[in-house]
């Protein structure tokens, strides 16, 4: 049950911002603060409904600049845009593996930001492909990256009066390369135990602009810049993807929970940096030779190790 | 408690209602228009037994405000038979011994109705992507994929 609680469904962004600030719950689809009601782990006496915004509406692709995507865009809108599987490999990988369809058809990226869940699929791959976020209020817009937005855990640089209005994300070059890997317990309905995301560019053999993110592994999805450095400007091998996965590895700060313990998380993230970035580097359209046997995984030593997931999903 | 008034399409026919403000679709669903086809089961978005389509979209209806609901159009399994005769995919699930205890069914068959709208021949992989909201404790999920696949089978031959 939800209890009880009053609504507003305002079409109007300023009254908007006035109901947030004086306290009421912005909710969007409701997949995160409906869930939260039900289970009476919140109580929140007055909940504003963002969805009739204009301001807040809307998604679109434009050669040079990009996706603008308002904060309202949900999941299955990502998952199902041929722009993303072709550009943003990462954030398809990401948006489709959120929940179940049922909670994609609801759930949307500016939710799952506001939501500030360490594990939130979509955040990771929007970080290393360099997202920038809107917010707006009474005294105006400001831009935001998306890496600063989050200033703690569960908390962001944003004022009671404003809300989170647009997504926008670079336009990426031919060259370039994205993936995202979740580690899961089963195959649907289960938040990511780890994940990290890497973008780059390839210039022959020569890795550039690389940017890695680690899902679950701080109180916010986080950058890790130790191992972003390790890759900068160097060739592709073996040695320097293990040294990178090193990084991060000892970047990653996971904590114990009843899903598993920091130890496996550490060693998940060591594993999963090498699974991602060789996915990256081919979907930068270098065919890699990864000579697997020479990478020690840390996860299952001396077996196979986790897999790859299938190259095209549904 | 404020209430609002909404007026939706529910099954192809009109309602004008008053529902409270905290009132879930599936409470307005079950309790109002006596559609008892939709069921709840984890009452917070994980298991899909309470799957019916809005606007063509399959959504948790515990997870969505009946008040969100005006102008809008909604599809449960009650809505599937057209002229005393069962869907395609519910007499699919019927022979293919699909449906064991039944509690999942209907938002099985919601969300096979949602597949086959977008992807109107599914492979195994997509039937089993697209239906990871709906869980089945009985079946083993084999049988209900089989009837899917037997459903696309049955819809092309009425084309013909």
């Amino acid at each position: 049950m939800l209890g009880q609680f009053e609504l507003y469904m305002p079409t109007d962004f300023t009254e908007a911002c006035a109901l947030k600030a004086k306290g009421a719950r912005p909710v969007a689809g409701g997949t995160d603060v409906y869930v939260n009601r039900h289970g009476g782990k919140d109580r929140d006496p007055e909940i504003v409904d963002i969805k009739l915004l204009k301001e807040l509406q809307g998604h679109s692709y434009t050669e040079g600049h990009g996706l603008d995507l308002g904060a309202l865009t949900t999941h299955r809108d990502i998952e199902t845009w041929d722009v993303i599987k072709k550009k943003y490999y990462a954030m398809f990988s990401g948006c489709s593996q959120v929940g179940s369809v049922q909670i994609r058809y609801r759930g949307t990226l500016g939710g799952n930001i506001m939501n500030g869940a360490p594990s939130a699929d979509s955040i990771g791959p929007m970080l290393v492909h360099n997202a920038e976020v809107t917010v707006a209020g009474p005294n105006g817009e400001r831009q935001i990256p998306l890496e600063t937005f989050y200033t703690g855990f569960k908390k962001f640089d944003i004022q009671p009066d404003e809300l989170l209005t647009r997504i926008r994300i670079p336009d990426v070059p031919e060259n370039s390369g994205s993936a995202y890997y979740k580690y899961m317990r089963r195959g649907a309905m289960d938040l990511a135990l780890m994940g990290v995301s890497v973008y780059l560019e390839l210039d022959g053999d020569v890795m550039r602009n690389v940017r890695i993110a680690l899902t679950t592994s701080a109180p916010t999805p986080v950058m890790s810049h130790s191992a972003e450095a390790v890759l900068e400007g160097q060739k592709i091998s073996d040695e320097i993807i293990i040294k990178a996965a090193e990084a991060v590895a000892s970047e990653g700060k996971p904590r114990s929970s009843w899903r598993s313990s920091a130890e496996f998380r550490v060693r998940l993230l060591h594993d999963i940096t090498i699974l991602v970035l060789h996915e990256a580097i081919e979907r930068a359209g270098k065919s890699f030779e990864a000579k697997a046997e020479s990478i020690p995984m840390r996860l299952y030593p001396g077996q196979d190790g986790l897999k790859p997931r299938p190259k095209e999903e549904v | 408690m404020r209430t609002v008034d909404i007026e939706v399409t529910v099954n192809g026919e009109v309602y004008n209602k008053t529902v409270p403000v905290n009132q879930t679709l599936l409470r307005f669903l079950r309790e109002d228009l006596f559609l008892n086809s939709v069921k709840e089961g984890c009452d917070e978005g994980e298991c899909g037994a309470c799957t019916v389509i809005v606007d063509g979209e399959p959504v948790n209806s515990c997870l969505v405000l009946a008040a969100e609901l005006d102008g809008k159009s909604v599809l449960t399994a009650e809505g599937l038979a057209k002229d005393g005769r069962l869907h395609p995919l519910q007499e699919a699930f019927l022979e293919a011994g699909a449906v064991q205890c039944g509690y999942c069914t209907p938002g099985m068959l919601m969300s096979a109705v949602a597949l086959l709208n977008t992807y109107p021949h599914p492979t195994r992989d997509q039937i089993r992507k697209e239906m990871e909201g709906n869980i089945c404790r009985c079946t083993g999920y084999t049988r209900i994929a089989d009837a899917i696949l037997l459903a696309v089978d049955k819809m092309e031959g009425q084309d013909a």
